[in-house]
């Protein structure tokens, strides 16, 4: 299935639309080839005109190219003229006229008909002063714009005035009736052609002897080749990614995703009657989780805030205050390094659900991952470059149930260690640093149980999640706002989800005895001082909570940019943010250098 | 009265006798008022059920503790109940008992009991094997008799009766029931239905299990629930102790997702923006600043997301929007929390005549979604929301209101200064005099008039249009009115909901425009500091520092965006928190926030 969607309100409504989507896609790429193959044949007798067109984008100096556009401006102001008019009233979008007019047949024009369509000029073909081809882009499709001369009800040195100032990626107005080229090429014959904004810089383009098949439209699930984008270069998809949205197709696809994903977590929860609501992105103290967190200062108040770093204790008190589901759908902060997993600021799910436990939460795991699988891709499996773009990728299997570790037991199976019981002991401590060294398992210091328990897991378990698979019931000492498990006070009830090795989710019954949260938040506080600054702080106001009443609750998180990067195959998490943080630039003038460089050097 | 009679046997004092009569009364006499006045019976019944049970339980109860029951308000004897409530969470283990259980499965909410169990009539008891229901809450009043004990149950939706008989419970239930439940431990409950013969619906129990044995009372209505302060500051106990603080939780939650609905079926796609940026644009306020360790460097917390949203519309997405966090370093008001939550839209080829429509989709969409209808009162004022809106220029509102016509004043600003000043010297206060002579422009100027005399007296929904330019960087020149913008701003209550223009799109005009901006400031930040030799420490102090003291600069990437040509377009902000506000008849923005910010405790 296709989710080009943006329409996730009516779900029943979804299917036709997606599958029409997708039969106007091939339509297109049929329609592409069969032009591609046209102006093969036609490129002989016709070489020397197109090229000129060509030239005057191409072979000019990127600085004086931007110096002519801001001429070309000023002049049209100094004429009284507003070359960026207000508003441009569209009939129609380009995938309507694509579904309404695609079966026209071959040379048949409706000169009756009066649509207007917007879009920006991707591509722009000349074979003569008095016609033009253009392709106008908008909404994921294109269309063919034909100007010509004689329809324009312009004399011909308007014409092609007005033409010759149209540049490729300026974006367009164009008012004329629909048709199809003798060629069979959907097309619109502008009445009229309205510049609606310009493009001042030379637009990346694909260089003509790059491989000429245009990358297959993307679903998600399906690998992606970023090595066939037209912008390649990282750094400036990245920093500037509306230039990646506009050249690369399938980037916008990813972002389509992410939002399906997103409304899909949403769609779930509130069909299980959760609440969604909003705590605080700013607090005096950063509970919720392990990590350093983000300072800032409110002047009025002269008071020191930290950035969140997890929403759990908020949640948590709104099920103290008898909301009995709700969820979070929000940023939240952690002042670390950058890399292929982590971005400052990143986007997750919390739930909080009274009177269920962690057994529940991993059945509703399942079933909101397999059925957002399902519904995204139309089966359980999706294909991911997991070794890289050049090796081929692997599948992973989201069919429930999914397989379930007992993180102590397998550990001790499949690296053969015998791990003793107390593991709040010393002697623990030091059989686990002793296993470590054994295995050449790096833990840096301090090396609390915790840590070294944390690192042999990565070691010896995730590496082997690579289909769904919850690890469950963690020590308590790993787990500071995990319960008990009920059969075995050492162990919680929690479990984490991994997929390609990475952790999606945590989430477990929640310790709601405040009388040994209060012990956890101490013991968490003996490991910050033996220098363990991850270590958890008390929250006084979350503790006295406790003390109201909790009622037995299951919470669960969910990290949304992982979840998006495995469903677009992204082994980036700078792939799926729209923004994501970068080094700061010390020179701009550089980066755009770099960029128009790399564009010329395809 | 089954309730006069159980509290003359628990020897409470007598003023709470009283008013437990009193109240309980009222419980039975009339309906439909039952969850608040229960709730006074649950607090009064609260704090002398835990020194009944004290005394029940403790073989010498100490004079102190005997006197929790007259007033839990106090420190001492808030201790004393928690020592004595852990002491029978002790006790419960010792029999083998968890009062922190792991999980409840409940077949109804409360409010499904009453709904389904509606027709049972008085006495009548269903004994059927289909009546078997069970349900989960928090315990909010207790009567306890010989062989019989009443208890009420409050969840999620609202509450119900348990009927607790000796014969239908074993020995060792009915005993834990009198002896260890006190108001605000959480139950969970199943058994048959029942009617009694006062007309109380009821769950006859035939087991129950203690969930969560709550350490602390629940506050007093009299004394807890006065306490603004610690309203806002332990949110949950709010929760608790008024139902209706949760219902404006709800209604929130179901405005932000009919706001959701309204726009993705108008074709806008979500996405998710920077909160942490290099510069704060988009708007003129004090960012909040913080320091990322691994890059280096300082970020700022965004003050609006207009720059990036933007961006997108340049990069081909033509109709996005994103609802999230905003980030002011401000000072607190009953209008003003440092981080807020909007909806920003921006769709292109449109201009703010179709916004105008927008907004009104969509605040009339809420306010049906919340209240079922277009007529509601706010703080005893009664507003009509039905369609259209009245629209009109700042001109003619400035001119109705004042009789100034600013559209003959003419050029020179120093003249129309004193042209207002005489007009509206019975009007003006000595601080809008001020504010007037401090006017930079003719745009200013208007725009100070306009706040000063027209924004209260803005009521009924009323859409302001065209502001000066020199107070809209963003706005596009309007296409008729030389130094106006296509913008508008919605007033509902005198307050602004919505600021919504027709995009700047010109790359040269907006650079031109944010850099006067930026001179502006620098030139304010300049005289301020001016004002002050001594300097930063003196400023430190200084409570009006807080106007220009933080740095503005451009955002040089939006600009180089803008480079690529963006649609004509038209977005608007509308701050959700205020819209919340309208809808609930809330009277300062903390009714509106879980976690609202609040000064540091003394």
């Amino acid at each position: 299935m296709d989710s080009t969607t943006s329409s996730t309100a009516d779900g029943a409504g979804a299917p036709s639309k997606n599958a029409l989507k997708k039969e106007l896609k091939m339509k297109q790429r049929e329609e592409e080839r069969r032009r591609k193959e046209e102006e093969k044949a036609k490129q002989a007798p016709k070489a020397t005109s197109q090229k000129a067109v060509a030239a005057d984008d191409e072979d000019m100096d990127p600085t004086q190219y931007f110096e002519n556009r801001l001429k070309y401006l000023a002049a049209e102001k100094a004429k009284g003229e507003n070359p960026y008019p207000h508003k441009f009233a569209v009939t129609m979008s380009i995938p309507e006229y694509i579904e309404k007019y695609g079966g026209l047949n071959n040379g048949d024009h409706v000169e009756d008909a009066q649509v207007s369509l917007a879009g920006r000029i991707m591509s722009k073909r000349s074979s003569s002063s008095k016609l033009f081809f253009y392709d106008l882009h908008g909404e994921d499709f294109k269309v063919q714009v034909m100007a010509d001369a004689s329809k324009s009800g312009l004399d011909e040195a308007e014409f092609s005035k007005l033409h010759a100032n149209a540049k490729r990626g300026d974006i367009v107005g164009v008012t004329g009736f629909p048709g199809k080229t003798k060629r069979g090429e959907l097309s619109i014959f502008p009445r009229s052609f309205i510049l609606l904004s310009h493009c001042l810089h030379m637009m990346p383009r694909k260089a003509e002897n790059v491989s000429a098949k245009k990358p297959e439209s993307w679903i998600p699930g399906e690998p992606r080749n970023p090595e066939a984008y037209v912008l390649k270069d990282q750094e400036s998809r990245y920093r500037q990614r509306y230039l990646d949205l506009m050249l690369n197709v399938e980037v916008r696809q990813i972002f389509k995703t992410r939002a399906n994903i997103i409304s899909y977590v949403r769609r779930f929860l509130d069909n299980q009657r959760f609440l969604e609501v909003e705590t605080p992105m700013m607090n005096m103290i950063a509970g919720g989780a392990a990590a350093r967190p983000f300072v800032t200062h409110h002047n009025d108040l002269d008071m020191r805030l930290y950035m969140r770093i997890a929403p759990e204790l908020f949640l948590k008190q709104l099920i103290v205050g008898g909301l009995e589901r709700v969820y979070e759908i929000g940023k939240q902060f952690r002042n670390e390094g950058i890399d292929l997993t982590h971005n400052p600021e990143f986007t997750t799910c919390e739930f909080y659900m009274a009177f269920a436990d962690y057994n529940d939460l991993m059945k509703m795991t399942e079933d909101m991952l397999s059925g957002m699988v399902k519904e995204l891709t139309g089966g359980y499996k999706i294909k991911y470059h997991a070794n890289g773009y050049d090796k081929e990728p692997i599948e992973i299997d989201f069919t429930p149930p999914f397989r379930r570790i007992e993180m102590i037991g397998e550990l001790e199976k499949v690296a053969n260690l015998n791990i003793p019981k107390d593991l709040a002991s010393e002697e623990a401590n030091k059989y686990l640093i002793d296993a470590c060294a054994k295995f050449d398992v790096k833990c840096p210091p301090p090396q609390t149980t915790a840590r070294l328990l944390d690192k042999l897991v990565g070691e010896f378990l995730e590496v082997s999640c690579v289909n769904p698979t919850f690890i469950i019931n963690h020590p308590e000492i790993m787990s500071p706002l995990a319960k008990w498990h009920r059969s075995n006070n050492v162990l919680t009830e929690r479990f984490e989800l991994f997929i390609n090795k990475h952790e999606l989710c945590n989430a477990y019954t929640e310790l709601n005895d405040p009388v040994v949260q209060r012990q956890r938040f101490a013991d968490q506080l003996k490991d910050r001082q033996s220098g363990d600054d991850e270590a958890m702080a008390l929250d006084e106001t979350f503790c006295s909570a406790l003390e109201y009443g909790l009622a037995p609750t299951g919470g669960w998180g969910l990290g949304i940019d992982r979840l998006a990067m495995l469903f677009t195959d992204s082994q980036n998490i700078k792939e799926v943010i729209l923004f994501p943080a970068m080094r700061p630039q010390d020179d701009p003038a550089a980066a755009k250098a770099s960029l128009q460089a790399g564009n010329k050097g395809e | 009265m089954e309730a006069l009679k159980v509290w003359s046997l628990t020897a409470s004092p007598l003023r709470q006798l009283l008013r437990l009569s009193s109240s309980s009364t009222a419980i039975y006499g009339r309906r439909s008022h039952r969850s608040s006045l229960m709730l006074r019976c649950a607090s009064a019944a609260s704090s002398s059920s835990s020194s009944n049970a004290a005394t029940a339980e403790t073989p010498k109860p100490s004079g102190r503790n005997r006197r929790a029951g007259s007033s839990s308000n106090s420190t001492s004897d808030r201790e004393a109940i928690r020592s004595i409530r852990l002491k029978k969470v002790e006790e419960l283990r010792g029999q083998g008992v968890e009062p922190y259980a792991y999980k409840w499965e409940k077949s109804h909410s409360a409010n499904q009991l009453q709904e389904i169990y509606k027709h049972l009539a008085n006495g009548e008891e269903l004994n059927d094997e289909s009546d078997r229901v069970s349900i989960a809450g928090r315990v909010v009043a207790r009567r306890a008799f010989g062989k019989l004990a009443f208890l009420t149950l409050r969840d999620d939706s609202g509450t119900v009766q348990l009927y607790c008989e000796k014969e239908r419970l074993s020995d060792e239930q009915f005993e834990q029931l009198k002896a260890f439940i006190d108001i605000g431990d959480i139950l969970g409950a199943s058994g048959s239905m029942k009617r009694t013969e006062k007309g109380e619906l009821s769950i006859c129990v035939n087991s129950f299990s203690i969930l969560t044995k709550s350490l602390l009372p629940l506050p007093d209505k009299y004394h807890g629930l006065t306490d603004i302060d610690k309203r806002y500051r332990q949110r949950y106990v709010d929760m608790i102790a008024n139902p209706e603080v949760a219902d404006v939780f709800r209604k929130r939650a179901k405005i932000v997702s009919e706001i959701r609905k309204t726009v993705e079926s108008s074709g806008y796609l979500e996405v998710e923006t920077p909160v942490l940026q290099g510069a704060a644009g988009g708007a003129e306020a004090r960012p909040f600043v913080t320091y990322h360790n691994s890059l280096g460097r300082d970020l700022y917390l965004r003050i609006a997301t207009e720059l990036h949203l933007k961006r997108m519309l340049v990069g081909g997405f033509e109709k996005v929007y994103e609802i999230g966090r905003i980030f002011r370093n401000e000072g607190l008001s009953t209008r003003h929390n440092p981080e807020f939550t909007t909806i920003e839209m921006y769709e292109a080829f449109s201009d703010y005549q179709s916004m105008m429509d927008m907004a009104e989709l969509i605040v009339t969409g809420c306010a049906m979604a919340v209240n079922g209808k277009l007529t509601i009162d706010y703080q005893g004022t009664e507003i009509c929301l039905e369609r259209p809106w009245r629209r009109e220029t700042m001109h003619d509102l400035v001119k109705e209101a004042t009789g100034i016509d600013f559209s003959e004043l003419g050029d020179d600003l120093g003249k129309a200064k004193d042209a207002v000043l005489l007009a509206l010297q019975d009007v003006l206060e000595h601080k809008d005099k001020s504010g007037i002579g401090a006017c930079s422009s003719l745009g200013h100027l208007l725009n100070e008039v306009f706040e000063v005399v027209v924004e209260p007296k803005l009521v009924q929904p009323t859409f302001v249009l065209d502001y000066p330019i020199e107070i809209s960087p963003l706005a596009k020149p309007h296409r008729g009115n030389a130094g106006l913008t296509e913008r508008f701003e919605l007033f509902i209550c005198g307050r602004e909901m919505a600021n919504a223009f027709s995009e700047l799109t010109d790359p040269v005009d907006q650079r031109k425009r944010l850099e006067e901006q930026v001179r502006q400031h620098n030139a304010k930040r300049a005289a301020a500091a001016a004002e002050t030799p001594e300097g930063k420490a003196k400023k430190d102090d200084d409570d009006d520092d807080d106007d220009e003291s933080y740095e503005v600069t451009l955002d040089e990437d939006f600009l180089t965006a803008l480079e690529y040509g963006m649609p004509p377009a038209s977005g608007m902000g509308l701050g959700i928190d205020r819209l919340v506000m309208l809808l609930t008849n809330s009277a300062s923005i903390r009714d509106v926030i879980a976690f609202p910010v609040l000064k540091v405790q003394q």
